[in-house]
């Protein structure tokens, strides 16, 4: 096994015009790959997600993508307010987002509730006042 | 794969002004040169818009063997009939082509659009919703966007074939001639549609010529037409005529669903790249149609016009147009309809770029040495490469295809490095010399 390949990108607060590229830089790292399309669209979609939670909720924070030859893993950290009740966040159609984001057309509640339907594993580390560590994986031989 | 871009060598003085334009980086200056990789060229026309001299021309074919064949079979984007004096109506349009011995077939593109947007309405009607939004594949440019750039958008792209590929199709069938037709383009796009056409094995078009070409032959050989021709006050245009400018075909759609569709008309490069990444990452729901264009404001916009968009555009506008299908036509429409003359006979298909490596490993290797490299470019993005950017010269080092040499600030530090050695080397003594350097 070669040493797992990591990039690193800085997501800033509340900066919606720039948001969504890291999910498409991502996604080009995956392409020039060779990746599966299929792959490269959930890997997408859960960069896409947790990007968008740490620009709306996060306050800011650091997206990590690694590639290993079984699996791309999506590491998102930010040292926000945390998420209060997990179980809650994770429900369909539930967010937290506050009204001038949801005018925007965001904050639907959907975005936990996708990353886990596009990932094969799925780890939220958080508390209140203490963050949120979310860590996704995609295994390259399996489907969703 | 034809791209419908020509370059003059001689005007090319190897300036980077038009890899730096280009929206798949398909361009490198070699040797002072600008070359073209015509197998990721989307043929938007961008680079011709940025070449200050002149050096990068729409690939049409001669001029003078054209007039030679006349009288001469025309098929015109709707466009063209907004590069003059006079009001965009095709019986002006025919008078003034008639008058240079052409023969253009106007009497076709009712029939064409008209089940061109038919065909659509019904492909959005029997869609899935997660196919939706369908895509327009009527500007050639954006389907090779998608086939180069957003594989995933590819089932979006509704199997519909240009009404211009149609209206000649029909004028065959109808007039039963054989002789050539020439396609008469405002952009390479169309050009390349007539030498390498996607979802169909050959053009039914023979020759590809420019507008603006056309239109100064219109302008030096013929008078106005209005003089001769009479036409109606207020100036009433075919439905046709509104697909020259973006939300043309939109309405022309809508017209025929028979339920409320919700549409969405792009133009201009750099937003139907947006819109397309926002699709991919699924941000589009609850659109039902994608009308994109990639030059500003649709056809009129193209880079092989003779008028000014924003003046056709204004033409366009001042014109009434009647969206409603005069019922009369119905069952000749659907006639037409079934004969499926309108529909793509080959499915259109993802264009795969060679990944970094043949397998995973390897690429993720490659693609290491690839950010090793570009961590040591200077990351100006400054072309004297002959690349579009650091990245794309990091690609083409890792690929083989360059060497770290190629960069003019990397070369600068060499050069400093390599005199420092020799200034070193000639501050070292032999044996046989004395530290005030007399032997």
């Amino acid at each position: 096994m070669s040493e797992p390949l990591v990039l690193e990108l800085e997501v800033k607060p509340l900066d919606f015009l720039a948001a969504g590229e890291t999910a498409t830089q991502f996604k080009e790292t995956l392409k020039s790959l060779g990746l599966p399309p299929e792959i490269c669209r959930r890997a997408a979609i859960v960069v896409y997600e947790a990007e968008m939670n740490i620009v709306i909720h996060g306050g800011g924070g650091v997206m990590r993508l690694q590639v290993e030859e079984d699996k791309v893993t999506i590491m998102a950290e930010d040292e926000g307010p945390g998420i209060e009740d997990l179980e809650l966040a994770m429900q369909e159609g539930y967010s937290s987002a506050p009204d001038f984001i949801r005018e925007m057309g965001f904050g639907a509640g959907m975005g936990l509730p996708n990353i886990k339907r596009n990932a094969n594993e799925l780890y939220i580390d958080t508390a209140p006042g203490k963050g949120t560590k979310l860590r996704a994986v995609i295994y390259l031989n399996k489907g969703r | 794969m034809a791209h419908g871009v020509k370059i003059v060598e001689q005007s090319c003085r190897g300036c980077v002004n038009c890899i730096k334009s280009c929206p798949t980086e398909a361009m490198r200056v070699i040797e002072g040169k600008v070359r073209i990789l015509s197998e990721i060229c989307i043929a938007c026309g961008e680079c011709l818009r940025r070449c200050p001299h002149r050096a990068l021309l729409l690939e049409e074919d001669e001029w003078d063997y054209i007039l030679s064949k006349r009288p001469m079979t025309l098929v015109t984007d709707p466009s063209f009939c907004t590069q003059f004096s006079w009001p965009p109506i095709p019986e002006l349009m025919t008078q003034a082509l008639f008058e240079l011995n052409f023969e253009p077939i106007f009497d076709e593109y009712e029939a064409a659009y008209d089940v061109t947007a038919l065909a659509v309405a019904r492909a959005i009607e029997s869609s899935s919703d997660n196919l939706k939004p369908l895509i327009s594949t009527y500007c050639p440019a954006v389907v090779r966007l998608i086939q180069i750039k957003f594989h995933e958008l590819i089932p979006h792209l509704v199997q519909v074939e240009s009404p211009l590929e149609t209206s000649i199709d029909l004028w065959r069938a109808r007039s039963k001639r054989r002789d050539p037709v020439t396609l008469v383009s405002s952009c390479p796009a169309r050009i390349a549609m007539v030498r390498s056409p996607v979802g169909r094995d050959i053009s039914s078009a023979e020759f590809a010529i420019s507008t603006s070409k056309l239109a100064r032959e219109v302008l030096i050989g013929s008078g106005d037409p209005s003089k001769k021709v009479s036409v109606d006050h207020p100036f009433r245009a075919p439905r046709w005529i509104a697909w020259a400018k973006t939300g043309g075909e939109s309405m022309h759609v809508r017209s025929f669903s028979s339920r409320p569709i919700k549409t969405l008309e792009v133009d201009g490069l750099r937003n139907v790249i947006n819109l397309f990444q926002e699709m991919e990452l699924g941000k589009l729901r609850g659109i039902d149609y994608v009308e994109a264009r990639v030059c500003d404001l649709g056809c009129i916009g193209g880079i092989g016009n003779a008028e000014s968009r924003f003046l056709s555009r204004i033409k366009i506008d001042n014109m009434k147009i009647d969206f409603n299908f005069n019922e009369e036509n119905r069952e000749k429409l659907e006639s037409i309809y079934d004969a499926k003359i309108w529909s793509l006979r080959e499915k259109i298909v993802p264009i795969e770029q060679m990944p970094l490596g043949e397998d995973l490993a390897k690429a993720m290797e490659r693609l290491k040495q690839l950010h090793a490299v570009y961590a040591d470019l200077p990351h100006l993005d400054c072309g004297t490469c002959g690349r579009p950017s650091c990245r794309v010269m990091a690609e083409d080092i890792v690929k083989g295809e360059g060497s770290l040499d190629d960069c003019i600030f990397r070369l600068k530090e060499r050069i400093a490095d390599l005199s420092k050695e020799i200034y070193d080397l000639s501050k070292r003594l032999v044996h046989t010399m004395t530290p005030e350097g007399k032997s």
